[in-house]
């Protein structure tokens, strides 16, 4: 029998006859794949391709001199001065808030005099002669061409707590480069403006070509002072890349999982169509087609599915990629450092993606239908009244074997991490879903089994029947309940580990956060950017009544092993209406703060611990000014605020080794009896011309969980496209029930069943898949939201989160599921009702 | 782009901008050495001018030139470290005879944390790690790129000649319009040279001006010829001419004769003639046509020279300043009867470029 005959009669024709079906996978495969493209997409914009907006006009350098707290002035002339032919360019590197726009760019000053010495690097550009006798005035700004600015026009930066004016003097050329607007200072512009006296952000060194990169930094290494950090260039962009890599990895892997939902729905799809063509199956064998020849033949068609769904899901996961890459910005600033998103680039290798996975999703899932149609013997196939599965499953040994995979979870759920990575995590996650899936027949078995009886005496013949039908298509039925139940899962076990993490939250604010008050620069904040609320101001508000006392916390950027890390110190020694007491060993804080006092002595946060592998006793050094600095760990406090990990030492610790007095926040004590509101009113008189945000104990918590909400934004957005496909699968899935089962039905309505009862059936059949679903999603959600809570995330992030039913939550997003699979039921439901019985009983 | 960003910056570095912040060079002024070797931040315009001829003892010849300059833009009261009171500025070149090519760099810096500046107590003047150590006796100087590089110790051999009259260059008519300016006329040098991998132990003769005044060329002044002569006899003569944008040349065009103890006399521009004699050099970078052959005669003296240059691309075509020929040269002549040798440095500006020498240093040797 010619191949092309073969296909066309077994496959071309089938897919044309049975138009909802193919649409059915097409969408599914399509769904499926554009949400892996958008992640892909999306997180390529948001983080791949992150370049620390710092990496403005820095030219062709090789190392870079940094330091914690920044690099004293002195070290640039040193550098200056060694016999090596080095080109020297220091830097100021800070944040500035247009006060016209609210919008915050970064703050770069370059010794704008120097500059004229390096070939390589882009100049800044004088609007006008005239504006070239101001280049080092303190008030001289150059802007990037996008800000507009004409020469002399005046622009109000927020930097730090002061708002002033500056004025346009030239261009920053090139602004095409970076992806937003920046503002460049002179070196002494910038110091001021900063208020960074006696210190630089950066030095970037230009090496003579020999003898080599590694030679020159051990050459360099000896001529500074150990504190000093001496890397390649852009290695800030490196360690937040390396940050920003896991991130994106967990990302990736919970958009895998919505194409796994797919892949159910797409193996269900076809083995449904298996079934209906077990006559066409029949009469090609009979015809002469190998087995491998039908094997293929439905392997290829599922390719062909794949690759329309794929077709379909480059642009729909553009657009999806748009939202989400929204999201998943918030997140990054939140937790990680601040970003600009880059703009979207499908590149041809997201494009081969997409097809890649499409197809082989499709492939894969359609291997065991389509192995079964080969299996199909012809005789048996063409002869009548065939039509439910000639191999049945093994329910019981199914369950025997999850029951095993489920084990098998549990030991990879052990395991640790693996280079910070929890890849036994993510196995165990996939071992459980395995083992649910094949429970299911069994729990569908048992279930409608117990249930029959009961259904019938409540609800009527027909909710028997459609117990038993679900029996008796086990197989079917146990492939939607699946789809369904994996669905409900991940959106159970995210809810409910979101749920807790927030609860923990909570939690840890009421003993975290005991002042009344707390102060910050305004300007919008980020993990990683810390202005600071000039020392003036807070002895201003050390002096207003009501003021018992104040904490000043200040933090600095650090690279501890290569990874970025904040290193902050406040007062430790106020008197605390409520002590904090979260620390991980559970001691008292007054003990611990006691020891933070004494000697080099900090504590850690909990993500710092995990990433860095060190524990309370052990020792951290850091550059510090220009020391290297050994501190003992003498606790690790609970943090879920930064995934970067805190270390913080006593003020007068940090005090010793980075003089500069400012502080990032303030927490403020009120005297008992104090009104807040009034003093707050005083201390907002008392801020005169220094813009601070002053934010109630309640104001903050609000603002720490609304931050909270929005950075896992994207992972609700996820889970919801992946129950929005599952509820779409069960539409489709019911309606090829229906089409398979037409003569079942016209049986019924010639026996005299009523096309109310059809509907009725039909609905309730729904209605007994939502709720196994939702039964099996719900067990399986808990037991993977443990592994979330207590593997994947202490693993990848470090955060301890106490376990926490978000029972409203879920309550409200299963109702939500139930009654949408019910909905899903009507429109099959009706077709079903349209049938003529006569003509569909004599169809074949 | 670029290069527009460097003509402009030049405004900020531009002779009269800011002058009544400062001195001018004014006759009877007091020199007291060593102080003087050193920084005068009440002068708007001040250099530590290093030329000079080197041998290796297998007879490889170089020549090298190596500058300090300082600008003063503002003398406000801010302490800040980064704030810019001064632009430092500095030349360095070396001039391969014997591989006949030509090496030059250049740079600009403010004084920020010690990057460039001037220190009396250490008797520093540096600019990056190009380096001088002045004193009375005794020089050294230290400066290299990737390429090449000096390392010098100069010793002098006769004291300092303060030129001009009664403490005073004057460069143009007008009270002011005058530097002060000092040289060392024979510094005996030995030391290494540096180039392209191989180091060379040399030998030979350096001079050094340094120069310190507050705006002194006049308006129509367009440029000038400087010359630096050291006879084998142990006598030198500097002399400059000062051109008008006609061609003529200045009246107040001047030089100095350095007898054998360091006497020294002053030359007026009736005392001397100096005239290219044909021989002209084109540069292809700034398209700049230099008179590279020259005679000098000084009647009083009986003293006759002819000078050239054994290489004849010794431009200094800058990035960041005016462009100018400064370069090694051979003598041949006659005093009082007597055939006389020698070697020296002559300098040319206001030639080629864009950019006048005139509109940034206003002054001449």
């Amino acid at each position: 029998m010619p191949y092309s005959l073969l296909f066309y009669r077994l496959i071309v024709r089938p897919v044309f006859r049975e138009r909802a079906r193919s649409l059915l996978v097409i969408l599914a495969v399509a769904l499926g794949v554009s949400i892996v493209l958008a992640i892909d997409l999306a997180g390529n914009a948001a983080v791949g391709s992150f370049r620390s907006s710092m990496e403005s006009l820095t030219g062709d350098n090789d190392l870079e001199v940094t330091a914690a707290g920044g690099v004293p002035d002195k070290i640039v002339g040193q550098l200056a001065t060694l016999t090596y032919p080095l080109r020297i360019s220091p830097r100021i590197e800070d944040h500035a808030t247009i006060a016209a726009t609210g919008e915050t760019v970064p703050l770069i000053g370059i010794d704008i005099i120097a500059e004229a010495n390096n070939v390589s690097t882009q100049q800044i550009e004088p609007l006008n002669d005239e504006g070239l006798k101001h280049l080092t005035d303190p008030d001289a700004v150059f802007t990037t061409r996008a800000m507009g600015k004409s020469p002399g026009a005046k622009i109000s930066l927020l930097i730090n707590d002061q708002t002033h004016e500056y004025t346009v003097r030239g261009l920053v050329p090139g602004s095409s480069q970076f992806s937003g607007n920046i503002v460049v200072m002179d070196i002494d512009a910038a110091q001021q403006a900063t208020d960074k006296k006696g210190r630089v952000d950066r030095i970037l060194l230009k090496l003579p070509g020999q003898p080599g990169l590694d030679n020159w930094q051990q050459r360099l290494r000896s001529a500074l002072p150990p504190g000093l950090a001496l890397n390649p260039q852009g290695s800030q962009t490196a360690a937040n890349r390396r940050m920003l890599a896991a991130f994106r990895g967990n990302l990736t892997i919970l958009s895998y999982i919505a194409l796994l939902v797919g892949a159910f729905l797409i193996y269900n799809t076809i083995s449904v169509s298996v079934v209906r063509r077990r006559t066409d199956i029949g009469t090609v064998r009979a015809l002469g087609a190998s087995r491998n020849a039908v094997l293929i033949a439905f392997l290829a068609e599922a390719a062909v599915f794949g690759l329309l769904g794929a077709a379909i899901a480059i642009p729909l996961g553009r657009v999806l990629a748009i939202g989400a890459v929204r999201l998943l910005a918030t997140t990054v600033d939140a937790l990680y450092v601040s970003s600009r998103p880059g703009s979207l680039a499908l590149s041809t290798g997201s494009i081969l993606i997409a097809f890649v996975v499409g197809m082989g999703v499709a492939v894969v899932s359609a291997l065991s239908p389509a192995r079964e149609a080969s299996m199909v013997p012809p005789t048996q196939a063409m002869g009548r009244g065939q039509r439910e599965y000639a191999i049945r499953i093994d329910r019981k040994r199914d369950a025997l074997i999850g029951l095993s995979l489920a084990f098998a979870g549990g030991l990879a759920a052990l395991a640790p991490a693996i280079g910070g990575r929890p890849l036994f995590g993510y196995l165990s996650a996939i071992l459980l879903i395995a083992a649910s899936a094949l429970s299911i027949p069994a729990l569908v078995y048992w279930c409608t089994s117990v249930a029959s009886s009961v259904l019938q005496k409540i609800m009527g013949v027909e909710a028997m029947l459609a117990s038993r039908s679900l029996a008796a298509s086990l197989r079917r039925t146990s492939v939607l309940v699946g789809a369904l139940s994996t669905a409900i899962a991940m959106m159970t076990s995210v809810g409910i580990m979101v749920g807790s993490f927030r609860q923990t939250v909570i939690s840890w604010m009421e003993s975290e956060l005991p002042a009344d008050l707390y102060l910050r620069p305004a300007g919008d904040p980020s993990a990683d950017r810390h202005p600071t609320i000039s020392p003036a101001f807070t002895e201003r508000i050390a002096k207003v009544p009501g003021v018992e006392g104040i904490s000043r916390f200040r933090a600095y950027e650090i690279q501890y092993q290569g990874l970025p890390a904040t290193l902050a110190s406040a007062d430790t020694n106020l008197p605390r209406h409520r002590e904090p007491s979260s620390f991980l060993s559970g001691r008292p804080a007054a003990d611990v703060l006691q020891q933070l006092t004494a000697g080099d002595a900090a504590i850690v946060s909990e993500p710092f611990t995990n990433k860095h592998h060190v524990k309370a006793g052990d020792i951290v050094t850091l550059p510090l000014g220009e020391k290297l600095v050994s501190f003992r760990i003498v606790d690790v406090f609970f943090d879920y605020g930064n995934e970067r990990g805190f270390v913080i030492l006593d003020r007068s610790t940090m005090l010793r080794y980075l003089p500069d007095p400012a502080a990032s926040n303030l927490a403020v004590y009120l005297r008992p009896g104090a009104d807040l509101e009034f003093t707050r009113e005083l201390i907002k008189r008392a801020a005169v011309n220094s813009q601070v945000l002053i934010f109630s104990n309640r104001d903050l918590r609000r603002e720490a969980i609304r931050i909270f909400d929005q950075t896992f934004a994207i992972t609700y957005a996820l889970e919801a496209i992946a129950v929005i496909v599952a509820v779409m699968g069960i539409g489709g899935a019911l309606m090829s029930i229906v089409i398979d089962r037409r003569r079942e039905f016209g049986l019924l309505r010639i026996l005299g069943a009523t096309t109310a009862q059809i509907r009725k059936l039909i609905l309730i059949e729904a209605a007994l898949i939502g709720i196994l679903a939702n039964i099996a999603g719900l067990a399986l959600g808990f037991l993977l939201s443990l592994v979330l809570i207590f593997v994947i995330n202490k693993q990848s992030f470090g955060w301890t989160i106490q376990f926490h039913w978000p029972v409203s939550v879920l309550l409200f997003a299963l109702s939500v599921v139930y009654v949408a699979t019910v909905l899903a039921g009507i429109y099959p439901a009706r077709i079903a009702q349209r049938l003529n019985p006569i003509e569909v009983v004599h169809e074949d | 782009m670029r290069t527009r960003f460097i003509v402009l910056l030049l405004i900020l570095l531009a002779p009269g901008a800011y002058t009544q912040d400062y001195k001018q060079a004014l006759p009877g002024y007091q020199y007291q050495f060593p102080r003087d070797h050193f920084n005068h931040p009440d002068y708007q315009t001040e250099w530590w001018y290093y030329t000079g001829n080197l041998k290796s003892a297998d007879g490889h010849r170089f020549g090298f030139e190596l500058t300090f300059f300082r600008q003063g833009v503002s003398r406000d009261s801010n302490d800040a470290t980064w704030h810019v009171h001064d632009i430092y500025m500095a030349h360095l070149a070396l001039s391969d005879i014997s591989g006949r090519r030509f090496y030059h760099d250049e740079r600009i810096n403010r004084a920020g944390p010690g990057i460039a500046s001037l220190d009396a107590a250490s008797g520093a003047v540096w600019n990056g790690n190009w380096r001088a150590l002045l004193g009375d006796q005794h020089q050294s100087l230290r400066a290299a790129e990737e390429r090449f590089g000096i390392q010098l110790e100069l010793a002098s051999t006769k004291p300092p000649v303060i030129h001009g009259r009664n403490g005073v260059s004057q460069k143009s008519a007008g009270v002011g319009h005058a530097s002060h300016y000092i040289s060392f006329t024979r510094l005996l040098t030995s030391g290494e040279v540096s180039l392209n991998g191989t180091r060379y132990k040399v030998e030979g003769t350096s001079w050094m001006d340094h120069e310190f005044f507050t705006e002194s060329l006049g308006t129509n002044e367009t440029g000038w010829d400087w010359l630096s002569l050291q006879f084998d006899d142990n006598t030198e003569v500097m002399l400059y001419r000062l051109r008008h944008k006609d061609g003529s040349v200045d009246p107040y065009s001047s030089g100095t004769y350095v007898d054998v103890q360091g006497k020294s006399v002053l030359l007026s521009a009736k005392d001397f003639t100096m005239t290219p004699t044909g021989e002209t050099w084109t540069s292809e970078e700034s398209h700049g046509k230099y008179p590279v052959q020259w005679r000098v005669t000084i009647p009083g003296l009986s003293l006759q020279a002819d000078i050239s240059t054994p290489l004849a691309n010794q431009e200094l075509a800058s990035r960041i300043g005016p462009t100018y020929w400064e370069g090694a040269i051979d003598i041949s002549g006659q005093h009082a009867g007597k055939s006389l040798r020698g070697v020296g440095y002559l300098e040319m500006t206001g030639y080629g470029g864009s950019h006048s020498w005139g509109a940034n240093r206003s002054n001449n040797h």
